[in-house]
């Protein structure tokens, strides 16, 4: 399987002289075509960062981002936007649903975004993610009359639309319960199983991590593990 | 909702208080002298009269449109003790009526100037009980008595005026001064644009034998009158339209601040930053032609309850104003979005996820 994504050498270094912070220390790993992986870490240790610079959210000090076999580390922030549209599905910790609109509006956000025309073919995609989703009949309900768990779906959803290179999820269930969580990741792993969507999830949750194919570790800005699915034990267990 | 009614009310200030003062100063400047002459053509110091061959020089100016030739003198009535001077203008009838529009404001009597005949004003009418039909004796130039008919009684709505005008027939004019068939007193001119009359007046210099007197060299005060209102009327507009600006302004940079979050998920979502920045230019723009349409329709609608008003004159929608109203207040809705705009365009979407 080729990489999706690669971090060369990534370095992330805030601030100047005697108070700067290095956030990144020499951060190198690929992500295969349709892998199910996490990043897991305790609070601080640059996982976030690691997130947003490899959703293009953010650039590195140092290293490089290739992004199907494409080096996108010194892109401007037009390129970056249009890419990030194309390629990467976000899911973040809130489901950042915009309450004005319907989930069907909402899904189609990033199409719309891109300039595109809705059209038939979208609609068809809306309305078999939603059923995938288990959200069968709801793509004409306002985002706000949903509950917490299906707003996350949705923007699950939404990180589907336009057919991504990858998913980069972060904290995706840090608020919901633990039944709407494993739902959430079990869902995950469906889509990744039927549709074949690379996923590189976010945590500082280690029972979360377990239920992903391939954990990478970070502790104070380094990768310090990367397991490929041989020790964790089952999801659960 | 609120911001589109503050530009609304904005815009119909401007349309409404706009259309006033122009309709007032055009009325206002009516009444001063769209019943007189603008430019008058009077024999120089080394003539005594203008002659008549000129009219036909001075109409081919394109800016003319009217020019009648004309005698002056003045007359004393005298009823027992009292005595009241007239300023007789003489002329034939269709010339009298092309600048001082007197068949339409008779009050007694008929508007016409055969042989012998004189209208008078009201007041004169009034104070020397002197009526349509009845014997006017006037002493004139040169000691002589001049034994005349009135044939009405004219109201110019202007007190001095009816007190002091009157108007004879030509021939009776010519024999009183003793001029020929082609000498006059002066030649009496009107032009198209009322503010414009300075520059026929400068062409007309250039004719020999004529000094030139100018509407607007003799109502400076008027003049200056009206400057002073239009600067005021468009310093209350300037102001109305700053409060506007401000005030959409505001909203857009409250519904920028509200905005923040959303805009930034649709910018991680891989919105460019030049359309997040169009989003608050395209609202406040709505916003601006709302409000916009709404305010001349106010406008229209102020306009149309002063017209109930007690007051002698109407006020008349000014298309220019109307269209330039519009232009600015969309203009200045545009310019109010330039900050929100700006933010919203440098906006990082990382500020947003981590914030929330």
């Amino acid at each position: 399987m080729p990489d999706v994504l690669v971090a060369d050498q990534l370095e992330m270094v805030y601030g100047e002289g005697d108070t700067s912070t290095r956030a990144l220390k020499d951060v190198s790993f690929g992500v295969n075509s349709g892998e199910f992986a996490s990043i897991i870490g305790q609070s601080g240790s640059g996982k976030s960062t690691l997130l947003n610079i490899l959703g293009l959210l953010d650039t590195p000090t140092g290293g490089r981002v290739i992004l199907d076999d494409q080096d996108v580390t010194a892109l401007d922030r037009t390129e970056r936007a249009r890419l990030r549209n194309r390629a990467i599905g976000f899911v973040f910790q809130f489901h950042h649903l915009l309450p004005e609109f319907t989930v069907s509006e909402n899904m189609t956000m990033p199409a719309q975004i891109s300039g595109r025309r809705i059209g038939e073919e979208d609609r068809e995609r809306t309305t078999r993610i939603l059923d995938l989703l288990g959200l069968e009949g709801l793509a004409n309900k306002n985002a706000n009359e949903l509950s917490g768990g299906q707003k996350q779906r949705v923007a699950i959803g939404r990180a589907l639309m336009n057919q991504p290179t990858i998913i980069l999820a972060d904290e995706p269930t840090g608020n919901l319960d633990s039944a709407n969580t494993e739902g959430v990741y079990r869902l995950f792993r469906e889509i990744n199983q039927d549709l074949g969507t690379t996923f590189l999830i976010v945590t500082h949750d280690r029972g979360v991590a377990e239920m992903t194919d391939r954990v990478l570790e970070v502790r104070d800005g380094e990768l310090v593990q990367d397991l490929r699915n041989t020790y964790l034990p089952p999801a659960g267990g | 909702m609120l911001i589109i009614a503050g530009i609304a009310v904005g815009i119909g200030i401007q349309v409404f208080v706009g259309s006033l003062i122009t309709s007032l100063q055009a009325d206002l400047v009516d009444s001063t002298v769209g019943s007189s002459p603008h430019i008058t053509l009077l024999p120089d110091d080394d003539a005594d009269f203008v002659s008549g061959a000129l009219v036909g020089e001075v109409s081919d100016d394109p800016l003319v449109t009217t020019a009648i030739p004309v005698r002056r003198l003045s007359g004393i009535y005298t009823n027992g003790e009292d005595s009241l001077a007239l300023s007789v203008t003489a002329g034939t009838s269709d010339d009298l009526d092309s600048i001082y529009r007197l068949s339409g404001r008779i009050t007694e009597g008929s508007y016409r100037l055969d042989m012998a005949e004189i209208l008078v004003g009201i007041g004169f009418s009034e104070d020397a009980d002197v009526h349509a039909g009845d014997q006017l004796p006037l002493v004139l130039p040169y000691g002589t008595v001049g034994e005349y008919t009135v044939a009405g009684v004219f109201d110019l709505g202007a007190a001095a005026a009816n007190d002091r005008l009157a108007f004879l027939d030509d021939a009776s004019g010519a024999a009183a001064l003793g001029q020929g068939a082609d000498e006059y007193s002066a030649i009496e001119i009107q032009v198209e644009d009322v503010f414009a009359s300075t520059e026929t007046a400068d062409r007309l210099a250039g004719i020999d034998g004529v000094s030139v007197v100018d509407w607007q060299d003799e109502n400076e005060e008027l003049l200056s009158g009206l400057a002073a209102q239009s600067g005021s009327s468009l310093m209350i507009q300037g102001f109305v339209l700053v409060a506007v600006a401000l005030g959409i302004a505001s909203t857009l940079a409250i519904s920028a601040v509200q905005k923040t979050r959303q805009i930034g998920i649709l910018k991680a979502m891989g919105m460019t930053d030049g359309s997040a920045g169009r989003i608050f230019l395209w609202q406040a723009a709505l916003l601006g032609v709302a409000g916009v349409l709404l305010g001349i329709g106010l406008g229209y609608a102020l306009i149309w309850g002063f017209s109930f008003a007690p007051v002698d004159f109407t006020v008349r929608p000014q298309a220019s104003l109307i269209l330039i109203s519009a232009a600015i207040g969309i203009a200045v809705a545009l310019a109010s979005a330039i900050i929100p705009s700006r933010s919203t365009s440098r906006l990082d979407p990382i500020e947003v996820i981590q914030g929330a």
